[in-house]
């Protein structure tokens, strides 16, 4: 197992496509065990295929994407503008409600990052925000996203662990809104310190973010739609994903009717396109997951931490340093796949909440998407912004430092986590 | 130009390096065995068990792995697995070693077997002797034993069930071979398949009205929270298959594979006992957590018995079961 | 040549959408008619099985457009034609590893035959099974293209220098 990490980091650093590069050092872990039938590397990645639990991934990509082109996107950033374009940092601002907004619609913090960056982006650095800045504020309130229902990492998380994806979809709400907070706090005293100007004079008034709001609705109450649909038990998750896609359908046809034929083709192909480099990843890296079991490497790290503290607080303390730095290397869906099986059983044994360990896991390894010098999110937005890491690093570490006290928040108070799920699904 | 070459010759060898195998191989044995049950589960135990006899009587030659929760994979492909002659082994049951050989989907069928003294029966008829033969020569199972008996199944619903008509249109989980399907059809149910694991969400999900299990299956995963009526109908005497791949169980020395078989055989009656034991436990357990039983007396079986016949015609094994009740003397 | 490549990609995106909206109607009444309380028994497994085929046609669309994530931060750093030479040796590497995907999936599925797929009566595994080899065999053609990408570019750079 140790040769086929090895290669994992060669290939990844040659530049290999993470897909390959975790596929084929995951295959030569059956080279050095010829026991096992040659042919598994080839049912693993199927087996993953044709599971129904991960569907939902799928059409929540696709309903995330048609959302994109019914018009809903920028009734949400109308929306946010006049909630806090007066406020110091203005866009800044603007962004942190608006992922907390779109973390209603979407699933992926890479898709909101890159959204956002190509439509707030220019106009942030054209009022006078640094580059670097704007690029941090960007990638780091993309967090909302995955966080705040519906969520392909819960659903991941929810799928390898068997925990319920309903309840993990309700923990998200709370915690996504406490992360925006701590986001806005950081850009109200950063924007002080550094003198930075407002969006608009002054604030909005109750008429106007009254309009507005009306006018948002239709993303306004889609989680809501989400977790009826699941609390209800009218749907199981892959259900309610297909049924978001004609939620988005039916907005963008009859409530906006922004959507046409020709929006709906190249929704499609984006979705496609997003679905083949998600999915193909969930997939193969069922090869390199299976010699973690084989080996028995689940309970040989579970017995090492065990042997060090019995205290949940501590072993949060591990495990968000030890996620924290593999996602300096490692994106946040690869975390999820190779992790969650090696940490959860851990968290049981030590009694903690599944749904309150699932959200400090997802998030924790969301946060890999935005580090250096790995991170999807972080290279979407500098890409498009044309931003250098070091300004990047420079500029950011004050929504990083932002993100990890929230996270410790939510260890310390898990009844924000769990306040939601058990109100609506009962204890 | 150079330079490529170079770079050329650096790949090829990277290449041989990984094509060839870095472990050292060693000459102990190993088997790891997969099952779907809970750690919890009197199951898991037992093959702790049995893995344990097998070690001290081989000397440690023998070693057997246990991974519960199906931790080595789904059970559809450990036996793909098995079939190509991997040392993995699997907890399994007549309705899956069906798909190969038809007409074992008959101990799966309702009320085939009335006790674990008939299943006992079962090995030693020639019937049975060919299916086995059939499993290891065309399919390369090895079947280690089917003393493992889970107990009655029994329907576990939101509504008392006393009768097929109580089943109507409701949606029962059942595993996804076509031998569960059919039985549970039978008996009036509409069958969903669903994954083992995913039976909790499902139903709270209300995705489905009920399941068909043995009443230790209700612990692990915490069925009191969903559901409200055990109703013993006892329609399946669930009947486990051991299996291992024939290849991997020829190239064990001959002692070994005594070994293996023996210990199997008794670790599973042993565990048997306990799951009856447990069953006790488990029904006072769950009548505090709330749940009611509808005793069997209160169920007219008969007419059960009766609407259970039709598995049997559709999945053509009438003939088959008329056979093996005849060599039973069992009417 | 690149006629075909270029024809071969317009149908696998093709088909990749048409399954995804497949899958949506799929799901969607599968919900729909079991909150019915009565449930098409068939409609989830068919969209698994959809689902495999899907995801193995928009991978090769991915992989065509270079949309498969990567990690290039080191990489870059280095002059173009040690990048090139990276590159030319990764493509091997997932080409050695495509072509073992579709000898050893052929087998599989030949493997598989009797295997019920799970849900769906009398249809057998052996239709998902394909989706690996078949996919495979798209991606290795994707990425034997981009090798000879990687050689003409190698090319013209030399005459470059050279003129
Ligand atoms: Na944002
Ligand atoms: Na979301």
């Amino acid at each position: 197992m140790l040769l086929v990490v090895l290669f994992f980091f060669l290939f990844m650093l040659l530049g290999m496509p993470v897909v390959f590069a975790i596929a084929i050092s995951g295959f030569l872990f059956f080279l050095q065990h010829p026991e096992i039938p040659i042919t598994t590397p080839i049912q693993l990645p199927l087996t993953q295929n044709i599971n129904f639990a991960l569907l939902a991934i799928p059409l929540f990509i696709t309903a995330g994407n048609m959302m994109n082109y019914t018009g809903i996107t920028k009734r949400l950033i109308d929306l946010s503008v006049v909630l806090v374009g007066h406020l110091r940092g203005g866009l800044a601002q603007v962004t942190c409600i608006l992922s907390a907004l779109m973390g209603g619609v979407s699933g992926s913090a890479i898709a909101d990052a890159a959204m956002e960056a190509r439509m707030l982006g220019p106009e942030m650095i054209k009022r006078g925000l640094p580059k670097g800045y704007a690029a941090g504020a960007l990638v780091y309130s993309s967090l909302e996203v995955p966080t705040i229902p519906p969520s392909i990492g819960l659903v991941l998380f929810g799928t390898i662990a068997q925990v319920s994806i309903g309840r993990l979809f309700a923990g998200g709400i709370v915690p996504g809104l406490l992360i925006m907070t701590f986001l806005m706090i950081t850009v109200a005293i950063t924007a002080r310190i550094r003198n930075f100007a407002p969006l608009r004079e002054k604030r909005a008034s109750i008429g106007e973010i009254g309009s507005s709001f009306i006018k948002s609705i239709w993303a306004i109450i889609f989680p809501v739609i989400l977790i009826v649909g699941l609390r209800g038990g009218l749907f199981t998750p892959s259900e309610v994903g297909a049924l978001c896609v004609v939620y988005a359908l039916f907005v963008g046809i009859f409530a906006y009717r922004e959507l046409n034929f020709k929006n709906f083709i190249e929704a499609l192909r984006g979705s496609a396109i997003d679905i083949g480099a998600t999915m193909s990843l969930i997939a193969f890296s069922n090869i390199f997951s299976y010699g973690i079991v084989w080996e028995k490497i689940p309970e040989i790290i579970s017995s090492w931490i065990l042997g060090i503290t019995n205290n949940p607080y501590v072993f949060y303390l591990i495990l968000i340093v030890l996620l924290l730095i593999a996602g300096f290397f490692i994106d946040a869906t690869v975390l999820i796949l190779m992790l969650t099986a090696i940490f959860f059983p851990i968290a049981m044994r030590l009694g903690i909440d599944p749904v309150h360990f699932g959200l400090i896991f997802v998030i924790a390894c969301a946060v890999g998407n935005f580090t250096p010098p790995v991170g999807a999110a972080m290279y979407a937005v500098c890409t498009i912004l044309d931003v250098s890491l070091e300004e990047y690093i420079r500029e950011s570490w004050p929504f990083l430092l932002a993100v990890v006290l929230a996270i410790i928040t939510l260890v310390f108070f898990p009844d924000l986590v769990l306040f939601i799920p058990n109100l609506i699904f009962g204890k | 130009m150079k330079n490529f070459k170079r770079f050329l010759m650096l790949g090829l060898l990277v290449l041989l390096l990984l094509a060839v195998p870095l472990s050292a191989q060693t000459r102990q044995f190993v088997l790891k065995f997969n099952h779907v049950l809970s750690p919890l589960d009197p199951y898991h135990e037992g093959f702790l068990k049995w893995a344990k006899a097998v070690e001290e009587r081989t000397k440690g030659g023998l070693k057997i792995e246990v991974y519960h929760s199906a931790q080595l994979g789904v059970e559809e492909d450990i036996l793909e697995q098995i079939r190509q002659g991997a040392n993995v082994g699997q907890n399994t049951d007549a309705a899956r070693m069906a798909m190969y050989v038809p007409e074992i989907g008959v101990m799966n069928c309702p009320y085939f077997v009335d006790s674990p003294e008939e299943v006992a029966k079962l090995k030693k008829m020639p019937t049975v002797h060919n299916w086995l033969k059939t499993l290891e020569e065309k399919y390369g199972f090895k079947v280690l034993s089917f003393t493992w008996i889970q107990g009655f199944r029994h329907f576990m619903t939101n509504k008392p069930i006393k009768k097929p008509e109580d089943l109507k249109g409701l949606r029962i989980r059942t595993p996804g071979t076509p031998v569960w399907q059919e039985s549970i059809r039978a008996l009036g149910a509409t069958p969903v398949a669903i994954a083992f694991g995913d039976i909790y969400p499902a139903l709270q999900q209300k995705a489905i009205d009920g399941v068909e299990l043995v009443y230790n299956n209700i612990p692990g995963m915490r069925l009191y929270e969903v559901l409200k009526y055990v109703n013993e109908t006892r329609h399946i005497l669930l009947i486990n298959f051991e299996v291992v791949s024939a290849k991997w169980f020829r190239s064990l020395p001959p002692t070994y594979q005594k070994i293996l078989e023996e210990e199997c055989d008794k670790a599973g009656l042993e565990t048997t006992k306990v799951v009856f034991q447990k069953e006790e436990e488990v029904k006072k357990m769950i009548q505090e957590k709330g749940m009611i039983i509808v005793p069997t007396k209160d169920i007219d079986l008969e007419a059960f018995k009766k609407a259970g016949e039709k598995a049997y015609e559709v999945l053509k094994v009438k003939e088959v079961k008329d056979r093996i009740w005849k060599e039973m003397r069992k009417k | 040549m690149r006629k075909i490549y270029e024809i071969l990609g317009k149908i696998e995106l093709y088909v990749a959408e048409v399954l995804l909206i497949l899958i949506v109607v799929l799901v969607f009444s599968a919900g729909v008619s079991r909150t019915l309380k009565n449930p098409i028994y068939w409609a989830n497994p068919l969209a698994s099985f959809f689902f495999a085929w899907a995801t193995m046609f928009a991978m090769d669309a991915a992989y065509r457009r270079d949309k498969l994530m990567n990690v290039d931060f080191l990489v870059k750093r280095f002059p173009q034609k040690i990048q090139s030479y990276i590159k030319i040796f990764n493509y091997l590497v997932i080409l050695a590893f495509l072509i073992f995907l579709i000898v050893f999936g052929v087998k599989l599925a030949f493997i598989q035959r009797y295997r019920t797929f799970e849900g769906m009566y009398g249809f057998s595994y052996m239709w998902a099974t394909l989706s690996i080899p078949v996919g495979s065999l798209l991606l290795s053609i994707t990425t034997l293209v981009k090798i000879i990408d990687e050689i003409t570019n190698l090319r013209r750079w030399r005459k470059e220098l050279c003129s």
